[in-house]
């Protein structure tokens, strides 16, 4: 009962600050409704027993990525302050792909609908550490190495003087 | 500006010692009921000999006095006497309530030992620091209010902040300047959740207890962000932004210097790195995570200097440079507002000295072995204070750093080494596991 409350109270937190993120006309109040839905995605992981996850989310997603996207707002200076229009002329074709793409998810949804997510809450640190460092150890070592080039490319191009 | 009387004039025929004149007789305002009083030029030193005299300023004080006491002493009962918080438990369980209702109960009852803990620390840090400043530069510091050094000022100063106007500017976004303080203390007390106050004595004991911690202390910079866009004001913004800039990067590091204490101890769990410091080599050295060759020392350091830096304190303060910015990003906030900021500094400052305890010092364990007598809150509470006097030491005898070179500091030195420190620490891990070593 209360698992249930705190998941779609979380759920709804999440969905929320998503509609917020667009429909606020102010870009600095967007930021950080953007903050809200990733604090309550990572709401979500915790009701389902994901504590790693939880964690995890929180300080990446909430705690850097949000807080980066905050500071580069904020570094637009008085454009941060305009109120922008929410739509343009394309705004029946986001609308279809919308709709589209939500009915995917839906009918995706449906075929776990009665899978259980009462999966009794264990800590999963130490499983997370042995796939990532066992199993998993090719993939996860690639996806470093493609983050490591992405911060070189960062860095070389912001530099400002390239012989 | 008139000249003084005579008594203080430099120089002349006039004795030395200057005679003091009669002090004049209090005068009160009769329609108020003898309340307020008409003349307070000369207090509170002169007229009143003791502030304690004046009866609102001392009703207000023994209120505060009063629920801060209460907060602490229900904080002591429940915390101290947590080796009976299953008789407690079973208390609750052997009333009426049902057993959901009686949990929830029993969630309060730590909720309010948590921020009774922060709220008095706030009341006592901010006092200590000023003692330690005022003796640092060959001051007094607060020496009246409540007789003993002073040791009420901040008490009198928290109902002062309590009855200021709270004045929100013109060009200020309502809204946001009103949540920003909410923003910025909210996750400092959810970060207080699993931190330990002795073996065992945590309000909730969670496996991923490091990471949690680390995870709820980088929300509240959102708040400070929120704080210095919200005020309306260039030089809030510019200590937000540099706020922002500053703690993203120094989370890095301070992340990576506790990957050895991690990797030592084998889990997130900080009552598992405590009990892992039990113990001691040769009998007498005490088998703290600090004196563990080489790796020990630099991460203590690293976890030590990304600390002050978190909190936003000298060396680190240019998101609140007073000779740059004003005020920084608390600018534009006055009373309570004011206060949630202190609060929140004050709040990260006990929780990382807590966390150097708990990760460096042993946490609940003696420094030696025939001091274990002494309950393991006393030690980890005298470490943590221990590690409060250095966080107050640094901030008053060392001079703030300029933008760049903080940046640099963090990118080219603090951020690398403590990489190399965890490769150091993989070493002696693979040293140990192949028998090197004492046990």
């Amino acid at each position: 009962m209360i698992e249930a409350i705190a998941f779609y109270s979380m759920a709804a937190v999440t969905l929320a600050g998503a509609v917020l993120v667009v429909s606020l006309r102010n870009t600095v109040h967007s930021a950080l409704a953007l903050g809200l839905s990733l604090a309550g995605v990572a709401g979500l992981f915790a009701c389902l027993g994901a504590d790693f996850l939880f964690a995890g989310q929180l300080l990446i997603y909430v705690g850097g990525i949000a807080i980066l996207i905050v500071f580069v707002v904020m570094l637009l200076g008085r454009a941060s302050d305009l109120h922008l229009r929410q739509v343009n002329a394309q705004w029946a074709a986001a609308l279809l792909v919308c709709a589209i793409t939500g009915a995917g998810l839906w009918r995706l949804g449906a075929l776990y609908r009665h899978a259980s997510s009462q999966v009794p809450a264990a800590a999963t640190t130490r499983a997370i550490g042995l796939l990532m460092l066992g199993d998993f150890a090719v993939p996860f070592e690639a996806i470093s190495l493609v983050l490591l080039a992405a911060l070189l490319g960062a860095v070389f191009f912001s530099r400002k003087d390239i012989s | 500006m008139r000249a003084e009387p005579a008594a203080s004039a430099p120089g002349g025929e006039a004795s030395p010692r200057p005679v003091k004149a009669p002090l004049p007789t209090p005068v009160l305002n009769r329609k108020s009921g003898g309340r307020l009083l008409t003349d307070t030029r000369f207090w509170p030193t002169e007229v009143w000999k003791s502030p304690w005299s004046l009866p609102r300023y001392r009703a207000g004080a023994m209120w505060l006095a009063g629920i801060v006491l209460g907060i602490a002493a229900a904080g002591f009962a429940v915390g101290e006497l947590a080796v009976w918080a299953e008789k407690l438990l079973a208390l609750l369980g052997r009333t009426s309530l049902p057993p959901a209702v009686a949990a929830w109960v029993w969630v309060l009852i730590k909720l309010t030992c948590v921020i009774g803990v922060i709220v008095v620390n706030g009341l006592w840090a901010v006092w200590w620091e000023r003692k330690i400043s005022a003796h640092i530069q060959s001051r007094f510091g607060p020496m009246y209010a409540g007789g003993f050094h002073g040791w009420a000022q901040t008490i009198l100063d928290s109902i002062k902040l309590l009855l200021k106007e709270d004045v929100t500017p013109a060009a200020a976004d309502q809204p946001m300047h009103l949540l920003a303080p909410i923003m910025a203390i909210a996750p400092c007390v959810m970060a207080f959740a699993p931190v330990l106050f002795g073996d065992e004595l945590a309000a909730a004991k969670l496996d991923v207890g490091v990471l949690y911690i680390f995870a709820f202390a980088s929300i509240s910079v959102i708040g400070i962000v929120m704080a210095g866009w919200a005020s309306g004001n260039k030089y809030s913004l510019l200590g937000g932004l540099r706020a922002a800039a500053q703690i993203v990067s120094y989370e890095l590091p301070r992340g990576f210097s506790v990957v050895p204490v991690i990797m030592f101890a084998g889990s997130l769990d900080l009552a598992v790195i405590d009990q892992a410091q039990a113990g001691y080599w040769l009998g007498f050295v005490p088998r703290w995570f600090v004196f563990y060759p080489v790796v020990g020392q630099l991460a203590f350091i690293f976890f030590l200097i990304a600390s002050v830096a978190e909190t936003n304190r000298t060396p680190f303060d240019i998101p609140e440079a007073e000779s740059e910015l004003v005020a920084g990003f608390h600018t534009e906030f006055s009373g309570i507002k004011w206060a949630m900021f202190f609060l929140m500094e004050y709040g990260y400052v006990l929780l990382s000295s807590f966390l150097l305890a708990v990760f460096f010092l042993g946490g609940g364990a003696a420094p030696l072995p025939f001091l274990d007598f002494i309950p393991s809150w006393i030690w980890m509470v005298s470490k943590a204070m221990l590690m409060m006097f250095v966080f107050l030491w640094f901030r008053w005898t060392f001079p703030r750093m300029r933008v760049d070179q903080l940046m640099d500091f963090n990118w080219k030195i603090l951020l690398p080494w403590s990489f190399a420190n965890i490769g150091f620490a993989g070493v002696l891990v693979y040293l140990h596991r192949s028998g090197w070593g004492p046990g």
